[in-house]
């Protein structure tokens, strides 16, 4: 099994919302999605997800309906919301400020 | 269409179900994401116990997750909820702002209507809640009584106070009270260096202080010690006092105030508020009490009490009755057995609040009741342009419906609706009533005790809104009656908007709100005429003596100095010349054409009570009569216009002790019956000599109130007959002027400037007009009928805007019909007379109900009523012809709007 990657703290959030940016899913879509485009190095927990998903419905940022997958099961499909899509673009830029700062500190050479 | 409604229903009862259906959600989610995993897992191999127990293991325990899921989503729900109400409110309420904007004039009158008639409700209400259901101002008031003694063998509805010796023996013996205070409203003199002030003075028991729950601001109250014959004289003054005339200034405690020339020490301040029930107090005194003094039945002492914890006013009345029966046994000599029975001396224990109020309450509640009528009558009227309103938007609701409107969601918005405009007219009507309140406070009418504690309290903002949103809910309401009852609606949308059916229960149920309103109006009028009847038959009375062009004033002289310690006479030379140079001074100044002076001035002071003997008669202490007593100076008949038969007094005589006196006519009717009463010989304290002999008749004044029989009264001179004194020195007295000055009040100042060069030690007070007097006497009576006419005339303007309403509205209804008349010849007269007779019957139907419930209702009113019957029937009909009128008058514009109806247009269009 490749190694597993701890997940930082808030990014859940981005993950989920940008995986629901292509489309309305059902968590269980969402958990695949994010497992197969990291190659299963990014491991997220049942217990994690669903929380995150009911709370982010609750804030409004993603809309929840009930729908049938194309083997006609009946699944909880959720999918961005105008606010969400808004959330989306702030936490992306946030996201990309943080990693730049967490790159200058570390690319940055030795103190004298 | 239908499926539309069905979808939205549900949403009303998701409440109850919503926990049960959110965790069922929960639990279909978590159940496919396992299902699907376990699913994944065989495709990939796995047995389906290896796959179960795979996912098992990377889930963790599944209860944990729905449980926090649950939490969350509860939440979700619950936030969605309130969001939706929000803008549910929110969008009914910019509908109904937008609504009512395209009707300014429906939405004005509503509002204006309903804020006159919450408005006067609240205040009403207000002032009852001020002056009769607010405790006084005392800690635990409940448990205050009042003290005093009916004598209704002496005179009906008299009742004494206590007598100094019945309080010690009360005090001493009461098994029911804490303790009991007396207490006396008083005045005294503060001389300062410039000039004498008369001030309000309370005198009052060592232990008031304690009995009414109370302790100084400052200093020390008084104790039973200061109340004795020969204590140093202490005052207290009063809160607002000291800081008005003390610059509220601590150190002024320990130094001495002088007081009718004699220095008082300062020894604390009252606290904030303190005042005698209905006294503005101050300064405070201790009254002089002594318990050995001899029992003399001399009833001057304001009892009050604190009952104790847990006894009942009926408890403490039979202990109070108990000590009284054992008061001939005691005191022989003041309350001896005959006494007690020809009196019938008793004891009366009530809740201190009763006595301040006194037959106020009656007036307050009687007034709440008229102004919830006239409520009543604006709601109907209110009522009544909520229904055309209704009307008018049924094939709007019609439309909603048919389209699928929710009937709840109708409701909510015609709610919101009425429910605005009741709550505007709720303020409108808070801001009335506060207005009517600062606007009775600048009155200050005598009539209405405990004036200085009136404010507009929470209770009645409480009450106003509440009225408000009960009405504004109810008028909502009104016009869904007709949905809910399942009214056929499509009948409407077939016939274009024109039923005939609909709009005639919607006229018969307006008729009925027009009738309810007259029948209202009937016994608010008679209310209204009735005192109105009464107040005229009060002024037009003749007092007995003629009240224009005087001024009246009182002065108080300095006992130190006036009242010399000798017997006899001599004691009375020093008052006697006093008033003498005074009333000589007084004729001098321009304008006066008449001076006197009494102790007991008609109207204002009563003529109090003492027991007369008649030469040649066998009376006795026990069967002697009690009649009034007023000393009053030579000028006294002449300045008031009191008709005399015989002679007046005269300075002379009062000074020589000739023994002259004046009596009433209806006194000496009654003692000497057929008989000339000049040269009759009586004297008040008891048989032997010397006697008074009449020298002149009085014609009848009516001493004791306008509402009283004319009193039997002996006018006695200041200075009584050497072996028959009864009284002390008048040293205060009241100073009638007679002036030509067309305001007497122009004659003050220079009355004034007499007094104080003769005498700068003496204060003159209360200056007032005798006619002031006399509308005070009138005071309860006027205050009943102002209120009361307000009342009616309200009553009046609104119900004939709502007979006018409903004659208009059916004109309009008929219009077709008449056009159809009119063609077949119908002349335009008659057209009219048919108008008018519908708007008469109405007004008669209500009429007749109204005199019904006037009949019953005016009883109330009679202990306000003077000189005419609660069933008068001269004011029953005055107000039947006033409302017919009115129904008449209110048809005649829709009549001529009848009559211009043009068959040819109606015909046309249908």
């Amino acid at each position: 099994m490749p190694e597993d990657l701890d997940l930082l703290r808030g990014t859940l959030d981005l993950l989920i919302l940008k995986t629901l940016s292509w489309g309305p899913m059902h968590g269980l879509a969402v958990l695949r999605w994010i497992e197969q485009v990291t190659g299963q190095r990014l491991q997220i927990t049942e217990g994690a997800l669903y929380p995150a998903l009911h709370r982010m419905e609750q804030k409004g940022w993603l809309g929840a309906d009930w729908g049938y997958t194309e083997r006609n099961r009946e699944a909880k499909f959720y999918k961005l919301t105008a606010a969400g899509r808004r959330q989306l673009t702030t936490e992306l830029s946030k996201w990309s400020r943080y990693t730049e700062a967490v790159n200058l500190v570390i690319t940055a050479q030795g103190a004298r | 269409m239908s499926n539309g409604r069905d979808d939205k229903r549900p949403r009303l009862f998701r409440l109850p179900t919503s926990r049960r259906r959110l965790r069922g959600d929960i639990d279909r989610e978590l159940r496919f994401h396992i299902e699907g995993r376990i699913e994944e897992l065989i495709a990939g191999g796995l047995t389906r116990e290896q796959a179960e127990r795979e996912v098992t293991q990377r889930f963790g325990d599944v209860s944990v997750v729905r449980e926090q899921l649950e939490e969350i989503d509860t939440m979700t729900h619950r936030r969605r909820e309130i969001g939706e109400w929000r803008s549910a409110l929110a969008r009914d309420l910019g509908h109904a702002v937008r609504g009512l904007a395209l009707r300014p004039a429906f939405a004005t009158v509503v509002v204006l209507t309903l804020g006159l008639g919450i408005g006067a409700t609240t205040a009403i209400y207000a002032l009852l809640d001020s002056v009769v259901l607010r405790p006084l101002p005392y800690p635990n008031a409940s448990r205050l009584v009042y003290i005093e003694h009916p004598v209704p063998g002496i005179e009906t509805n008299a009742k004494w106070r206590m007598s100094q010796a019945g309080y010690f023996f009360f005090r001493k013996n009461s098994k029911a009270f804490d303790d009991i205070a007396v207490y006396s409203e008083s005045e005294a003199s503060l001389v300062t260096p410039d000039a004498a002030e008369r001030v309000r003075a309370a005198a009052v028991s060592g232990n008031f202080f304690q009995v009414v729950g109370t302790r100084p601001f400052l200093g020390r109250s008084f104790t039973d010690a200061d109340n004795g014959p020969n204590a140093a004289p202490v005052a207290l003054l009063g809160y607002a006092f000291w800081r008005q005339r003390f610059n509220a200034d601590a150190r002024v405690v320990g130094t001495s105030v002088s007081l009718g020339s004699r220095p008082f020490t300062i020894v604390g301040v009252a606290p904030p508020k303190l005042n005698l029930p209905d006294y503005d107090a101050q300064i405070w005194l201790p009254l002089e009490l002594d318990p050995d003094a001899p029992a003399v039945n001399s009833h001057y002492l304001d009892g009050i009490a604190r009952l104790r914890l847990g006894v009942t006013v009926s408890a403490a009345q039979a202990d109070a009755a108990r000590l009284t029966s054992r008061l001939p046994e005691e005191f022989p000599r003041a309350y001896g057995p005959g006494f007690m029975r020809e009196s019938r001396f008793g004891v009366l224990v009530s809740p201190l609040r009763d006595i301040v109020i006194g037959g106020m309450s009656r007036t307050l509640w009687i007034l709440l009741g008229a102004v919830s009528i006239v409520m009543l009558i604006a709601f109907a009227n209110v009522a009544n342009l909520f229904l055309v309103r209704a009307e008018a938007r049924r094939r709007e609701t019609d439309i909603r419906l048919a389209l699928g409107a929710d009937r709840l969601h109708l409701a909510g918005h015609y709610v919101t609706e009425s429910a605005l405009l009741a709550l505007i007219g709720g303020a409108i009507a808070v801001g009335l009533a506060y207005g009517a309140i600062r606007f009775l406070i600048i009155l200050n009418p005598s009539s209405v005790p405990r004036l200085a504690e009136l404010s507009l309290g929470w209770q009645a903002g409480v009450v106003a809104l509440a009225l408000a949103l009960g009405a504004g809910i109810a008028l909502g309401l009104l016009p869904l009656t007709g949905l809910v009852l399942g009214r056929d609606r499509d009948s409407t949308l077939r016939e274009g908007g024109r039923t005939q059916t609909a709009s005639r229960a919607q006229l018969s149920a307006r008729s009925a709100l027009v009738v309810t309103q007259m029948a209202l109006a009937v016994v608010l009028l008679a209310a209204a005429g009735l005192m109105l009847r009464s107040f005229q038959r009060l002024r037009s009375v003749q007092p007995g003596f003629d009240a224009t062009g005087v001024l009246t004033f009182e002065i108080a002289l300095p006992s130190s100095r006036y009242v010399p310690r000798v017997p006899g006479p001599e004691r009375y030379v020093p008052v006697f010349r006093y008033h003498r140079e005074l009333a000589q001074r007084l004729a001098a100044l321009p304008g006066v054409t008449g001076v006197g002076m009494t102790r007991s001035l008609a109207l204002k002071d009563g003529d109090g009570c003492a027991l007369v003997f008649v030469k040649d008669r066998s009376s006795t202490r026990e069967t002697a009569p009690c009649v009034g007593n007023v000393i009053a100076g030579p000028g006294y008949f002449a300045t008031l216009g009191i008709p005399i038969r015989g002679r007046v007094p005269t300075w002379a005589d009062v000074e020589e002790q000739t023994g002259a006196v004046v009596v009433s006519k209806a006194l000496a009717e009654h003692m000497w019956p057929g008989e000339d009463p000049i040269g009759k010989e009586l004297r008040p304290n008891g048989v032997g000599e010397p006697w008074y002999h009449v020298a002149g008749v009085t014609g009848d004044v009516l001493t004791r109130g306008l509402d009283q029989p004319p009193s039997e009264i002996v006018y006695y001179p200041m200075v009584p007959m050497e072996g028959a004194p009864l009284w002390s020195p008048p040293t205060r007295a009241t100073i009638v002027i007679r002036t030509r000055n067309t305001d007497p009040l122009l004659l003050a100042p220079a009355a004034r400037r007499v007094v104080t060069t003769l005498d700068r030690e003496v204060p003159v007070a209360t200056v007032q007009t005798m006619e002031t007097i006399v509308d005070r006497a009138t005071a309860k009576t006027t205050f009943a009928m102002l209120l009361l006419a307000s009342a009616g005339t309200m009553a009046l303007v609104l119900s004939a805007v709502g007979i006018y309403g409903v004659i208009s509205y059916t004109v309009a209804q008929r219009r077709s019909e008449i056009g159809v008349r009119m063609a077949l010849g119908a002349p335009a007269a008659q057209v009219g007379r048919m108008v008018v007779a519908q708007s008469m019957r109405v007004a008669a139907v209500g009429i007749a109900i109204g005199l019904v419930g006037a009949l019953a209702a005016t009883r109330v009113l009679q202990s306000l009523l003077f000189g005419v019957s609660p069933t008068d029937p001269f004011t029953l009909s005055g107000v039947t012809l006033v409302l017919l009128m009115l129904g008449a008058l209110a048809a005649y514009a829709p009549a001529r709007r009848a009559t211009k109806v043009d068959p040819v247009e109606v015909l046309r269009r249908d």
